[in-house]
């Protein structure tokens, strides 16, 4: 039970080692001090691993979560979370997801769902008010993720009448055979990074499904309203989020990641692509793109919509178009849709995959390993994904990913991950403090884990790309700033609306060019703000965050306790990782991005990686050894 | 000069223009002449100098300003400014 709006006040925990379900304890202060999404699974994970599980045994933990933003309409905020521990990485890993199944979790009437145990047989798990069942999934077992949810939509008409609604989150053959990047798929969305569809699999789940009708009460009706309709004006307003996001979607990156030599190409060894117009953004609305779509309560609606073979399917986000494009040689943007529908339906993470097939590409060039693959010889790719998803031939090693092929063949030097996890499109050389952020992410080679910081590196604000000044600052400023808004159940693209539109419409103003100056000189300020949050105990307008928990949830909130609870989310998944053997040592990027100027003219192209580490383990107020200490923790309220 | 403008990112889609040559001594002259083109293409078009002033600018793939000279031969590439991914 909970006093707050927005949650439906219970967690359930199920065991498949014995069928059984129970309350798993979470208190009103649990919820003050973690919110929920990803930072409730992260004190879950805490709470529960010693450092001693593996990812595919019994003891490793599903846990999907919900934000009590969650369905309450609030705009672009119906997103949830899955974690685990990765097979990837062996860490924690979690997804940020934009499909249905975290809003019928709720209407189920749980703030979260977690998941122990292996179940003998394959099984799909349906929950709703009542709790759970266990069906038989053996006829659904093969199956690809589009067939898979409508196979369960039939049944579930059998078994339910026809007019249930229901959330749904499934894997693929990936999943199946445990592919270390396998994903999980709610509708056409994917969890995609860290490979819990492999975990999936190994538990021998094929899919939840849930359903309900409870209502998910919002605090104050008529003030979230208002707000409501404030923040959609003021995002349908902003230049991205009004305009660049639903008209071109992320696939608009490409063409100013190439002019900023920040586009991933030919597996990082540059960062300039000269066939990018044919693979991008411009590309795909001009010559593929039907319309745009979005999840629920959205209006932004980033999503592209394509056609392959006939079919109405997902476009390609920039990720998947930047490294199965310019990172792979390949100019064919019919096939990058091709293949994103593919990788979709088979259930893998196209950044892990696309990372190890560049390796691959690069291994067999450099005679490491004999495999057939070859930059810009794409005909193949179609028929390597499927050999990934079901382990045949040469797709048995690449389901391994790049960091275990390169200890197995040699080129670790260019396998482009950062603790076992393959990097996004943005090539870090030319955003130093964006490769920080690869690096020290605690998801591992993540983009958006790691502080996104890219966007003020060239992508939205312009500050020095170069320069290490205060990027150890920004860095851990912008992760707890978009871990609060995610663990909520925000869109992380609503967080664009939070700069000033002109400052990005009018980038060659004098008060832009002020800003874009002065940012890395102001390190010192956002370390002091971090450490003293109080400094911060108001509300401001440009930030509606807080004033959705207000109004919402109930929940007394300013703007030093919101980042607050981001950084006490990073730092309790860092402490869960520290078990896993996590520390500084491990805070690493491959020497290509280190050690290798992208310029060789140019001697500031490169990642200044060890400079920037040591002020942000300071700033974090961690030990040299890159780990909260026991009164950091304490200090943070975690326990 | 004659030069070859490339226009990206909404840019392009709202000018219907990928590309066109024009003659111009440096960046800052091109925006009227660019800006004249497209309402000669499009007369409804509704754009206006500003959108072409807040772009980032590259000249032969290095980012350039407005007082920028330019060469015969030499390719500019304008794209509004974006984020997200
Ligand atoms: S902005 Fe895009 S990803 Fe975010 S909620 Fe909207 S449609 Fe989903």
């Amino acid at each position: 039970m909970t006093e707050y709006s927005g949650y439906m006040g219970k967690m359930l925990m199920i065991d498949l080692d014995d069928g059984s379900e129970k309350e798993y304890p979470w208190t009103d202060r649990d919820r003050e001090l973690y919110i929920g999404g990803k930072a409730a699974a992260s004190k879950i994970m805490y709470d529960n691993f010693t450092g001693k599980e593996d990812p595919f045994s019994g003891d490793n933990l599903i846990i999907v979560s919900t934000g009590p933003v969650t369905g309450t309409f609030a705009p672009s905020s119906n997103r949830f979370d899955i974690s685990s521990l990765s097979p990837l990485t062996g860490l924690t890993t979690s997804s940020n997801c934009g499909g249905d199944f975290g809003f019928y979790l709720k209407k189920a009437g749980l703030d979260a769902l977690i998941i122990r145990g292996k179940s003998e047989k394959p099984i799909w798990i349906e929950i709703n008010e009542g709790g759970v069942k266990f069906h038989p999934a053996d006829e659904l077992w093969g199956l690809k993720t589009g067939e898979t949810q409508t196979a369960l939509k039939k049944k579930l008409a059998e078994l339910n009448g026809p007019k249930g609604r229901y959330g749904m989150l499934c894997i693929g053959p990936a999943g199946e055979n445990l592919v270390r990047y396998a994903a999980v798929i709610s509708g056409e969305r994917a969890g995609g990074r860290g490979g819990i569809g492999a975990v999936f699999g190994s538990k021998n789940v094929k899919a939840l499904v849930s359903t309900g009708s409870r209502e998910i009460k919002i605090f104050n009706k008529e003030k979230a309203m208002e707000h409501h309709k404030k923040w959609t004006a003021a995002l349908k307003a902003h230049p991205i989020t009004g305009s660049q996001l639903p008209r071109l979607g992320t696939a608009s990156l490409v063409s100013s990641m190439e002019m900023n030599g920040q586009l991933a190409t030919r597996n990082f060894s540059a960062g300039r692509f000269e066939s990018f117009e044919k693979v991008s953004g411009e590309a795909l609305a001009e010559e593929e793109n039907i319309t745009n779509s979005g999840c629920l309560s959205c209006p932004i609606r980033c999503t592209r919509t394509v056609e392959v073979d006939g079919k109405k399917v997902k476009g390609p986000e920039l990720e998947t178009l930047g490294l199965f494009g310019a990172n792979l040689l390949n100019d064919n943007l019919k096939l990058v849709c091709r293949w994103n529908n593919e990788l979709d339906e088979l259930g893998m993470d196209s950044i892990s995959c696309a990372g190890t097939i560049a390796w691959a590409m690069e291994a067999n060039e450099k005679g490491l390993w004999d495999n057939g693959l070859k930059f810009g010889q794409v005909d193949g790719i179609s028929q390597v994904l499927e050999d990934i998803a079901f382990r045949r031939g040469i797709g048995d090693e690449l389901a391994e990913g790049s960091k275990r092929l390169s200890d197995k063949y040699g080129g670790k030097d260019f396998a482009i991950q950062s603790k076992g996890m393959e990097l996004s499109a943005y090539e870090p050389r030319r955003a130093v403090g964006q490769g920080l952020g690869y690096a020290v992410s605690n998801r591992g080679g993540c983009h958006l884990n790691g502080g996104y910081l890219v966007v003020l590196e060239g992508l939205g604000l312009n500050i020095d790309r170069q320069t290490p000044k205060a990027k150890a600052q920004l860095c851990m400023f912008m992760q707890d700033f978009m871990e609060s808004i995610s663990l909520c159940g925000h869109c992380l693209f609503t967080s664009y609306a939070v700069f000033p539109g002109f400052l990005i419409s009018k980038p060659n103003s004098p008060i832009s060019r002020f800003v874009n100056f002065i940012i890395p000189h102001c390190g010192w300020a956002v370390g002091m703000l971090d450490r003293f949050p109080a400094m911060a105990c108001m509300n401001m307008p440009l930030i509606p965050y807080t004033y959705e928990l207000k109004y919402a949830v109930g929940m007394k909130m300013n703007i030093g306790k919101f980042l607050r609870i981001g950084e006490r989310s990073y730092n309790v998944e860092r402490a869960v990782n520290a078990r896993f053997g996590v520390s500084a040592e491990s805070d690493k990027l491959p020497k290509r991005l280190t050690d290798v100027l992208q310029d060789p003219k140019d001697p500031s192209s490169k990642v200044p990686l060890e400079r920037m580490k040591r002020i942000y383990y300071r700033t974090r107020g961690w030990g040299a050894d890159g780990l909260p200490g026991q009164s950091k923790l304490k200090r943070l309220g975690i326990r | 000069m004659r030069v070859k403008v490339k226009l990206f990112g909404l840019l392009r889609i709202d000018s219907g223009i990928k590309e066109v040559e024009l003659e111009a001594s440096t960046v800052r002259e091109l925006y009227p002449l660019l800006l004249a083109e497209m309402r000669r293409r499009d007369p409804e078009c509704s754009l206006d100098e500003k959108d072409l002033r807040a772009c980032v600018v590259a000249v032969n793939e290095r980012r350039a300003k407005p007082g920028t000279k330019l060469s015969p031969g030499d390719v500019v590439c304008l794209l509004p400014p974006v984020a997200g991914g």
